[in-house]
């Protein structure tokens, strides 16, 4: 499978040697900490939508990968998905994360599954269908995941169009009994320090020395 | 009741309140006679739309989010968070604050394991044992409280570094408390391990091959128990574990094969018990001097998290495996996008293949081996045919401790 | 402190988790420990609703649990006590908005006694169950 492990430019010519055009631009991200400052490196790679699969396919040949996890952004007028993948586990401070972004316009949000490559992708492909409104086409089980079944349809809470949750079904649970009489805090310069033995007003949450919390 | 309907599969229902987890998720199993011959289960039960809550809040905020996800592990997911932000906006984490992160990571792994290896030993009807490693595990518990301030949720990490130091004093206490626990061990792994009924409830129950486990992505010690070698302190160190050499456990060292069943997810978490009390010691004699965070004024920190623009990603071994944290950040101050994985998540799919074939008695300890954290215990609806019946907690869990006291005898 | 009869010096406590991330149950379970051992009180945890006289909720109520909330309290025989342990129960907690919760558990249920932490420390929910204690005591003494 492995034939010999490559570095993360390798990797990154590799893949622009096989799609050519379809990569819209990669970017490889370092990070080092501790006192030895070993580099860890994650590596992006911007991919047409008929081009995941063949790049996955791609990615097997390397090392048959870990994902990590879809996640998805709104980016206003397209849904950037961006599949997690990692390479090279098992390998002392050698794995790399290799993550493909999949640009989706708003006007046609369907891809295809990899759930035949990869059987564990299920989960993260249900969870994208109902937090974002992409439409997988293929997956082998559509049901929601977590959001509960009375919720309703067409709300998808990731995004910031009009098809995010609503004001109104926001709930602040702040607010409960929350009694309407009194100033918001902060307060106006309350001495910090100073016990003022006659003086007690401005204490707003009913602080009283010698009782404890709730009334029984 | 005719023969037919006792030998047709029935489906049972185990509603959101469940034995083994504290956290509901609802599972249906088709029955046939004892044995299950599927499973599924839909979670969600204890969704709280947090990544949503995230999207409206700044970075600093979010941290204390962040220690909330899950009380067991919540250090790793504000790690990973912090990870993320720190490389979108530039900051430079202090070395020093790099060790000392890695010490409550460590201290948060060592406690989370006593506490499965306690829950494991319930569920297979030890209570002794549950009680005892409990006590074993209210030492941890002092130290991490006498490091951070409280016994869970710590607020300790902050963007930039952690919010507290450790200075000599505190050495003596968690030396104690590591010098006890590596003797507890052996003790420990003889408990659990060399006990005759614990190997034949344990050994070849709850099966999963590496290949398997390499498809459905599982990780941590699930997936280590299974041959697959995978741990992120090893492959991709953050915080101070490059400096450290830090090696996956794998039940073939221990044992010199592997199986992929529940006794092998034993080994594995009971033996990380003793290699985080060596990394604990070595990070201790190895902590480097400096400050504790790169940015102290939080008003700062702000203003520099505002500015940042980017993406990045924070991974983290959490004690269920890898925690992983997406953020992307486009100037404003609440991120633009915010995605959590804890590891649970990538590990739940793994109960399908695991529960297939298996009886109806070992249902709790198989759902426990894998350490799930969803949040919420739940109950247990077992629909049998046409009649509904509702078995509670309790009823699961005996048919468990029955079956414990058959082999017994 | 002195018990009504009926109850036999002891006290069951059932436990229900509404959504909540698990570290006031950490608390709870170890509560039970030998270290703080309150079964020398007689308290002990059971795992069915109808054998309960005092119920434990943690957790902001996400809206899949508010109906088994309901039923599982209707389920309790009376007379009994509602705890309601750690933040997210009072006041939302760090989830103070959001789409899919109910609101604070005594906006679904009546609540007897609020135990503030984050996730209180075992001394605290012993303290609550103590009051809870004496505040079973007041209505069995008012009753006979």
């Amino acid at each position: 499978m492995n034939e010999e492990i490559l570095t993360p430019e390798q990797v990154v010519e590799r893949f622009a040697g096989k799609f050519g055009a379809g990569i819209h631009g990669t970017r490889i991200g370092e990070r080092r900490e501790g006192k030895k400052k070993n580099p860890n490196f994650d590596i992006w790679i911007d991919l047409e939508r008929d081009l995941l699969k063949p790049a996955i396919r791609a990615l097997i040949e390397l090392h048959y990968p870990h994902l990590s996890v879809i996640s998805g952004s709104d980016m206003g007028d397209s849904i950037r998905l961006l599949y997690h993948f990692t390479i090279y586990y098992g390998r002392v401070k050698g794995e790399y994360t290799v993550t493909f972004a999949v640009l989706l316009p708003k006007s046609d949000l369907s891809i295809p599954t990899i759930s035949d490559l990869i059987p564990g992708a299920v989960f993260s492909e249900r969870e994208k269908q109902e937090f974002l409104g992409v439409k997988v086409i293929g997956i082998p089980d559509s049901r929601r995941l977590f959001l509960p079944e009375d919720f309703p349809e067409g709300i998808y809470p990731w995004r910031k169009d009009d098809t995010g949750v609503p004001e109104g079904m926001v709930n602040n649970l702040w607010a409960s009994k929350r009694p309407v009489d009194r100033p918001a805090p902060p307060l106006v310069e309350a001495p910090a320090c100073e016990p003022d033995a006659g003086d007690k007003q401005a204490v707003q949450s009913g602080k009283e020395p010698g009782k404890e919390g709730g009334r029984s | 009741m005719s023969d037919e309907s006792k030998k047709a599969p029935y489906t049972m229902n185990i509603g959101p309140i469940h034995p083994a987890l504290k956290e509901p998720v609802m599972f249906t199993f088709v029955m046939e006679g004892e044995m299950v011959r599927d499973v599924d289960f839909a979670p969600g039960q204890a969704h709280r739309g947090i990544e949503w809550m995230g999207m409206r809040r700044n970075p600093v905020q979010i941290v204390h989010l962040t220690d909330r996800i899950c009380g067991i592990c919540g250090v790793s997911h504000t790690l990973a968070f912090s990870r993320a932000v720190e490389q979108i906006a530039g900051i430079e984490v202090p070395e020093r604050a790099d060790y000392i992160r890695s010490i409550i990571a460590e201290f948060e792994r060592i406690q989370s394991h006593l506490l499965w290896a306690g829950v494991a030993a319930h569920e297979l009807g030890f209570d002794s044992l549950l009680h005892l490693t409990w006590r074993v595990r209210e030492q941890s518990m002092d130290v991490i409280e006498n490091l951070t301030g409280n016994r869970v949720n710590y607020g300790i990490v902050q963007v930039g570094g952690v919010r507290r130091d450790i200075v000599p004093e505190q050495h003596r206490v968690i030396e104690d408390c590591i010098s006890t626990y590596g003797g507890l061990l052996g003790k420990l792994l003889n408990l659990f391990l060399d006990d005759r009924t614990v190997s034949m409830r344990c050994r070849d129950s709850g099966v999963l091959s590496r290949q398997e486990a390499l498809e459905l992505c599982t990780v941590g010690p699930t997936a280590r128990a299974s041959g697959v070698n995978v741990d992120l302190r090893q492959d991709y160190p953050y915080a101070a574990y490059g400096d450290l050499d830090v090696k996956a456990v794998l039940p073939d060292q221990h044992l010199g094969e592997t199986h992929g069943d529940v006794y092998d997810r034993i080994v594995v978490r009971l033996l990380e018990v003793g290699q985080s009390c060596q990394i604990i010691q070595q990070c201790l004699s190895e902590m480097p001097a400096g400050p504790v965070t790169a940015e102290e004024k939080v008003a700062k920190l702000l203003a520099i998290c505002k500015k940042a623009t980017g993406e990045a990603i924070g991974r983290v071994e959490a004690p269920r495996g890898e925690c992983f944290h997406y953020v992307r950040m486009e100037g404003q101050e609440a991120p633009h996008t915010w995605k959590v994985k804890a590891s649970t998540y990538s590990n739940l799919m793994s109960w399908i293949p695991m529960l297939k074939g298996e009886q109806i008695a070992d249902i709790p300890i198989i759902v426990a081996s894998i350490d799930p954290c969803l949040s919420c215990t739940d109950r247990v609806a077992v629909v049998r045919d046409r009649s509904r019946s509702i078995l509670t907690k309790e009823d699961l869990h005996r048919l468990s401790v029955e079956k414990t006291r058959r082999l017994q005898r | 402190m002195k018990l009504n009869a009926s109850f036999n010096h002891s006290l069951w406590v059932y436990h229900f988790n509404s959504g909540s991330c698990n570290g006031c149950e950490i608390e709870i379970v170890a509560t039970l420990t030998p270290r703080y051992d309150p079964e020398r009180f007689g308290i002990k945890l059971v795992g069915s609703p109808r054998h309960a006289d005092v119920m434990l909720v943690t957790g902001p109520v996400v809206h899949k649990m508010k109906d088994r909330l309901l039923r599982v309290y209707a389920q309790i025989p009376d007379p009994k006590v509602v705890m309601c342990i750690g933040s997210c129960g009072i006041s939302g907690g760090v989830f103070y908005d959001s789409y899919n919760l109910e609101g604070p558990v005594d906006e679904v249920i009546p609540v007897d006694v609020f135990v503030p932490g984050c996730p209180p420390r075992p001394e605290a929910i012993i303290h609550g169950v103590v009051k809870a204690l004496q505040k079973l005591e007041r209505i069995q003494g008012g009753e006979s």
